[in-house]
C-alpha cells in the first residue's frame, strides 16, 4: 500500500480540479465540466476570450467565488469543502494578482505590501495597522525585489499602473505563498510595460519555484513565459498543450474563425 | 454561454401581482369617488348649524369613505374582469407594465388614460378646497407680516447678548448630537450595507433589522423626538441633543451604508485572497475607501443639526429657538429680527465652512 502510494505522492499536483462548473445567480453559466491538474513549479497560462470563464476559474480555486459543481484540491486539501478559519489558512498559501491591481489606494505602498501578511497577523494590532518589525523588514525586502524600495512611503495611487502592479506582486510575495493566481495581470498596462511586470512573476516561478496559474490573452506573452497552456471557450476547457504546440489552427479553434493574432507571433 | 436555468414557479407570482394590481385600483377608484363627493358637497353650498358654509374639515368629516372603498373594490374587480375590453387598469399597468397592444395608443384612446386625466384634475380641485387656498387674503392682508420685515430691518439690540450666548449653545448642541452619532452610525453602517450582507442568513437578517429600525427612526421628525425626550429628561438643551442625536444616527447610518454599497470591491477581493479575516477585510478593503465621504457627510450633518436645533428650541429643546418663540408670540418684532439675523448669519457661516472642508476632503 505505502509502496504504491509513494510515487503517487511525489506527483501530487498543486491544484487538482474535477468536474468544476459555475452558474452565477441569475442563471449565467460561466464554467462547465473543467478537469485540470497543475504541478509543482509549472507556469500555466490560461487562454481564452473575455467572458470565456478565465477569471471565474481562477476565483474558484481560492474560493473568491463558490463553484456550483465539482471539486478543487490544493496541496491535497479539498478547498471546496473548507469553511471559515480553515479556508483562510489555506488562502494564505495562495496569492492572487488582479488585472486592476486592487491596491488600497489611500494607503502607502509599504502598508499595501504589509497587507499581504494579514493572514498570519494578530487581529488587534493589524486593525490599527501595527505590524512587527520583522514583517516591516520583509515588506521592504519584497519591495526591493520589484525595484520599488524608494517608493515605500508614497501613496499607492500616486504610482503609475505598472508600478502599482509591481506593488501587487510584492504584496503577493509578502504572503509567502506556494501558488500564485494571476488574473490578466498585464491587460490594463501599456504594452511597453507588460514585460516589466511579467518578468517579476516569472522570477517568482523560476527562482522561488512557486507554481503560477496566469490568465493571459496576449499570445506573445504566453509563448515567452508559460511552460504549459490551457484554453477556455464558453466555459469549457477546449485545448491544452505546450507553447510550442500552439499554432494558427489552435488559435482559431479557441478564438473563433474570424480571429487574427493581434501581433507578429511567428505563425 | 448564457444558458438559463429553469425559472421559478410563475403562477404564484402572477396571483400576487393580480392582488397588488387589484388593491391599487380599488384604492385609486375609492379616492376618485371620494374627491367627487367632496366637490359635489362643496359646490352644492351645504351650510352647517351656524348657517355658514361648511369648512373643508367639516366636509371631509361628512364623506362616506367606507361606501366609496366598497365601491372601489367592486369597480376594480369589474375592471380586472373586463380588462380584455377596457384595456389594462392603472394598477395592472403599474405592477406588470403596459401591455404590448396598448403601448402605441394615445391616452385619449384608453379608459386608463381618461381615468388618470380625471383623477389628476380632481386632485387639484380637491386640494384647493381642502387646504383652503385663499388668494384674497394672500394679496390683501400683508400688514402684520410687514411688521416682521420692518423688525428685521430695525433689529433691537436688547436681546443681542442673550441671543449670542444661546447661539453658542445651539452650535454645541448640534456638535454633541453629531459627535455622539458618529460611532454608532459607523458600526451600524456595515450591517446596513447590502453588498456586505449577502453572505449568510444571519447577515441578511442583520441587514433587514438594521434597515427597518433606521428607516423607522428617520421617518419620525426630530421635532417629535424632541417632545419625547423633553418628557423624558425635561426641558432644556440636553433633550435637544438627544432628539438630534437619534435622528442623526439614523440618517448618518443611511448615508454611510450607501457609501459602503458603492465602493470598489477589488481591494476587498485582494485582502480576502491573502487569507485575512472578515474584520481585517473590512478594515483594509472597505474603511480606507469610505473615510473621506464619511467625513464629508458628517460635517454636512452638523450643518443640518445647527439649522434643526432652532426649531427644536421652539418646543423646549434648548438653543436659540427657545427664546425666539415667546418673542414671536408677543410680537416683539425688533427682537425677533435680531434673533433671525443671528441664526441666518450662523447658518451661512456653517454652510461656508462645511463646504470648504468638504471640498478639501473629497
Amino acid at each position: 500500500m505505502s509502496a504504491a502510494a509513494a510515487p503517487a505522492a511525489a506527483a501530487t499536483p498543486v491544484v487538482r480540479i474535477e468536474g468544476l462548473g459555475m452558474v452565477y445567480p441569475g442563471g449565467v453559466r460561466a464554467l462547465a465540466g473543467i478537469d485540470l491538474e497543475v504541478h509543482e513549479g509549472e507556469f500555466l497560462a490560461v487562454l481564452g476570450l473575455s467572458g470565456s470563464g478565465k477569471s471565474t476559474l481562477l476565483r474558484c480555486i481560492n474560493r473568491l467565488v463558490d463553484p456550483s459543481e465539482g471539486r478543487v484540491w490544493i496541496f491535497d486539501r479539498e478547498v471546496t469543502r473548507l469553511r471559515g478559519g480553515e479556508l483562510r489558512r489555506l488562502r494564505r498559501q495562495v496569492a492572487m494578482i488582479f488585472q486592476q491591481f486592487n491596491l488600497v489606494r489611500r494607503h502607502t505602498v509599504l502598508d499595501n505590501v504589509l497587507s499581504g501578511s494579514l493572514g498570519r497577523s494578530r487581529l488587534l494590532p493589524s486593525l490599527v495597522m501595527s505590524f512587527p518589525p520583522a514583517e516591516r523588514a520583509r515588506a521592504l525586502e519584497s519591495l526591493a525585489r520589484v525595484g520599488l524600495a524608494d517608493r515605500a512611503g508614497s501613496r499607492a495611487d500616486a504610482l503609475s499602473g505598472g508600478q502599482q502592479q509591481r506593488v501587487a506582486v510584492a504584496r503577493a510575495l509578502m504572503q509567502e505563498p506556494r501558488l500564485i493566481l494571476a488574473d490578466e495581470p498585464v491587460a490594463s498596462l501599456d504594452p511597453a510595460l507588460r514585460h516589466s511586470v511579467m518578468r517579476h512573476i516569472e522570477a517568482l516561478n523560476r527562482d522561488e519555484g512557486l507554481t503560477v496559474i496566469c490568465s493571459l490573452h496576449d499570445i506573445d506573452l504566453v509563448e515567452r513565459y508559460a511552460t504549459r497552456l490551457v484554453a477556455l471557450r464558453d466555459g469549457r476547457l477546449v485545448w491544452q498543450g505546450l507553447p510550442s504546440e500552439f499554432d494558427r489552427a489552435t488559435f482559431r479553434s479557441i478564438y473563433g474563425e474570424d480571429a487574427e493574432p493581434a501581433s507578429n507571433t511567428g505563425f | 454561454m448564457a444558458r438559463r436555468e429553469p425559472a421559478a414557479d410563475t403562477t404564484w407570482r402572477a396571483s400576487v401581482e393580480s392582488l397588488q394590481a387589484g388593491a391599487i385600483d380599488a384604492v385609486l377608484i375609492a379616492i376618485l369617488l371620494a374627491m367627487g363627493e367632496l366637490l359635489v358637497v362643496a359646490f352644492s353650498g351645504r351650510r352647517g348649524p351656524t348657517g355658514l358654509l361648511l369648512g373643508a374639515e367639516q366636509i371631509l368629516d361628512l364623506l362616506s369613505y367606507g361606501r366609496w372603498l366598497g365601491a372601489g373594490i367592486a369597480l376594480a374587480a369589474l375592471w380586472a374582469l373586463g380588462a380584455r375590453w377596457l384595456g389594462a387598469s392603472p394598477g395592472q399597468a403599474l405592477v406588470r407594465g403596459v401591455p404590448e397592444g396598448e403601448r402605441d395608443l394615445a391616452w385619449t384612446e384608453t379608459l386608463r388614460g381618461w381615468f388618470a386625466a380625471v383623477f389628476i384634475e380632481l386632485t387639484f380641485f380637491a386640494g384647493w378646497l381642502i387646504t383652503e387656498l385663499d388668494l384674497v387674503a394672500f394679496l390683501t392682508k400683508f400688514g402684520k407680516a410687514a411688521d416682521i420685515v420692518r423688525g428685521l430691518a430695525q433689529p433691537s439690540t436688547s436681546v443681542l447678548h442673550e441671543g449670542l450666548i444661546l447661539l453658542v449653545q445651539t452650535v454645541f448642541l448640534a456638535f454633541m448630537a453629531t459627535a455622539f452619532a458618529i460611532p454608532i452610525a459607523f458600526v451600524l453602517a456595515f450591517p446596513s450595507a447590502r453588498n456586505l450582507t449577502r453572505g449568510s442568513t444571519l447577515a441578511r437578517l442583520a441587514y433587514t433589522v438594521s434597515r427597518t429600525l433606521m428607516n423607522f427612526v428617520r421617518a419620525v421628525e426630530p421635532l417629535v423626538w424632541a417632545l419625547i425626550f423633553i418628557s423624558w429628561v425635561g426641558i432644556g438643551p440636553f433633550a435637544g441633543v438627544l432628539a438630534l442625536w437619534v435622528h442623526s444616527v439614523a440618517s448618518l447610518t443611511k448615508l454611510y451604508s450607501e457609501q459602503i454599497e458603492s465602493i470598489d470591491t477589488g481591494p476587498m477581493d485582494a485582502i480576502t485572497a491573502t487569507g485575512a479575516s472578515t474584520l481585517q477585510v473590512l478594515r483594509y478593503g472597505v474603511v480606507p475607501q469610505v473615510i473621506p465621504p464619511f467625513l464629508s457627510f458628517t460635517i454636512y450633518r452638523w450643518d443640518i443639526n445647527v439649522r434643526m436645533s432652532t426649531i427644536i428650541g421652539f418646543v423646549g429643546g434648548g438653543g436659540i429657538g427657545y427664546i425666539l418663540k415667546p418673542r414671536v408670540d408677543l410680537g416683539e418684532w425688533g427682537e425677533v429680527g435680531t434673533l433671525v439675523l443671528l441664526i441666518a448669519a450662523t447658518v451661512w457661516l456653517m454652510d461656508l465652512i462645511s463646504a470648504k472642508i468638504r471640498e478639501r476632503i473629497v
